[in-house]
């Protein structure tokens, strides 16, 4: 099974970057979205969530909220 | 030496702890950097990656903290002898003349220890404050301040971060205000002007915010004096700009010295602790003046008296 992630992000949040960065090296697909450019999706988010803070992850529907490596890659399965 | 021994090993990996293990690098010292950025911890970086603009940082007219750090962190591991990991140390023990460093996955060896721990922030104590975390109650304006888009928000707090959070919403939020128990914002000149200056921002100070309140999400404040004729302020977000605490705890455990505040007490030609073989460096110590210029200005410094001790000691 292909693992669907969706990070929820701004432009400027740190953890955000690392979130990406840490996709990026483990060459694991994802569709980021910037809420700051999109209203509908941060209401998504919130409501996936139930808080207001970024990054929010979605690991195949495992929502995760701010950058957790170690809690991303056990979602994952990889060490 | 083995693959875990170091000559120098550096707690933290912000702007000071990457600055030393540069500059140890440059000196010829096996160096570790061991940084953390799990849960809510500041990411590698450091501090200066949640701020949106740095303008007083000498070569760079106007760049963003995240661009800044990632060019300090590139610098550091651009020396083969920089050993940079993203690990968190949970326990420093001293056997002798070797440091023994525990992360959460290893133990690494150290001739000289750096701390470079840095702060993190002060949480706001009031009825609500944390039922409200992330709920309306955030920390990291540079983060959040986008799902306030056309909203009312409040920032307290009246030092200079306060300011540059303020700014920030501002260019989401419809209404932003400072909410300070001082009587007037200590921001840096510039921004206290700028501050001034804006339409949207306005200052209520000689005040507290005593409580959080709202249903699922942030919906008040309530404040310790009249404002307006009331003293409840309905507002979304509440931005939490007061202080920082320091992390000196593992520096503590081995025996460094630390003031009332907890900050690590530095001989600030050396930044060395009263323990050989120990510095600090950045916003962990007494400096008072806490810039990133000057904490990197201590990890060169600190880099350097670890490369002197390491030097006399070979001997």
């Amino acid at each position: 099974m292909v693992d669907k992630v969706i990070v929820y992000s701004t432009s400027s949040c740190p953890w955000c970057h690392r979130a990406h960065d840490f996709f990026k090296k483990n060459k694991i697909n994802f569709t980021d979205i910037n809420i700051g450019e999109n209203q509908k999706a941060a209401k998504e988010m919130v409501k996936k969530s139930g808080q207001k803070g970024v990054p929010v992850i979605d690991i195949n529907g495992e929502i995760m909220v701010g950058f957790d490596e170690q809690a991303i890659k056990k979602a994952l399965k990889i060490k | 030496m083995k693959p875990k021994e170091f000559d120098l090993i550096i707690i933290g990996a912000g702007g000071a702890g990457l600055a030393a293990a540069m500059y140890g690098a440059r000196l010829g010292l096996k160096t570790l950097c061991l940084g953390s950025s799990h849960g809510t911890e500041l990411p590698l970086g450091g501090v200066i990656t949640t701020t949106n603009v740095v303008e007083n940082y000498p070569g760079f007219i106007r760049l963003t903290g995240t661009e800044l750090a990632d060019k300090i962190r590139e610098h550091a591991e651009s020396y083969e002898l920089v050993t940079l990991k993203e690990e968190k140390v949970t326990d420093v023990k001293k056997d002798k003349n070797i440091f023994n460093v525990i992360t959460e996955n290893s133990t690494y060896e150290g001739k000289t220890i750096i701390f470079a721990t840095g702060t993190k922030w002060r949480k706001l104590d009031v009825p609500g404050s944390k039922e409200f975390e992330n709920k309306g109650i955030a920390y990291c304006a540079l983060c959040d301040a986008p799902l306030f888009k056309n909203k009312i928000v409040a920032v307290i707090g009246g030092a200079d971060s306060s300011a540059k959070d303020a700014l920030v919403l501002a260019e989401h939020a419809k209404k932003v205000f400072i909410i300070y128990r001082g009587d007037k914002i200590r921001p840096e000149p510039i921004n206290y002007e700028r501050i001034m200056a804006h339409k949207k921002i306005e200052v209520i100070n000689n005040t507290n915010v005593i409580e959080v309140k709202g249903k699922q999400f942030v919906e008040k404040v309530i404040l310790d004096k009249v404002y307006k004729g009331s003293k409840e302020l309905e507002l979304q977000g509440v931005f939490v700009a007061i202080g920082h605490i320091i992390i000196s705890d593992l520096a503590k455990k081995i025996g460094v010295k630390t003031n009332e505040k907890g900050e690590i007490i530095l001989d600030h030609k050396t930044s060395e602790t009263n323990l050989p073989g120990v510095f600090a460096a950045g916003d962990v110590t007494d400096k008072p003046f806490k810039q990133l210029i000057t904490g990197v200005a201590d990890g060169c410094t600190a880099a350097f008296s670890a490369y002197e001790y390491v030097s006399k000691n070979k001997k």
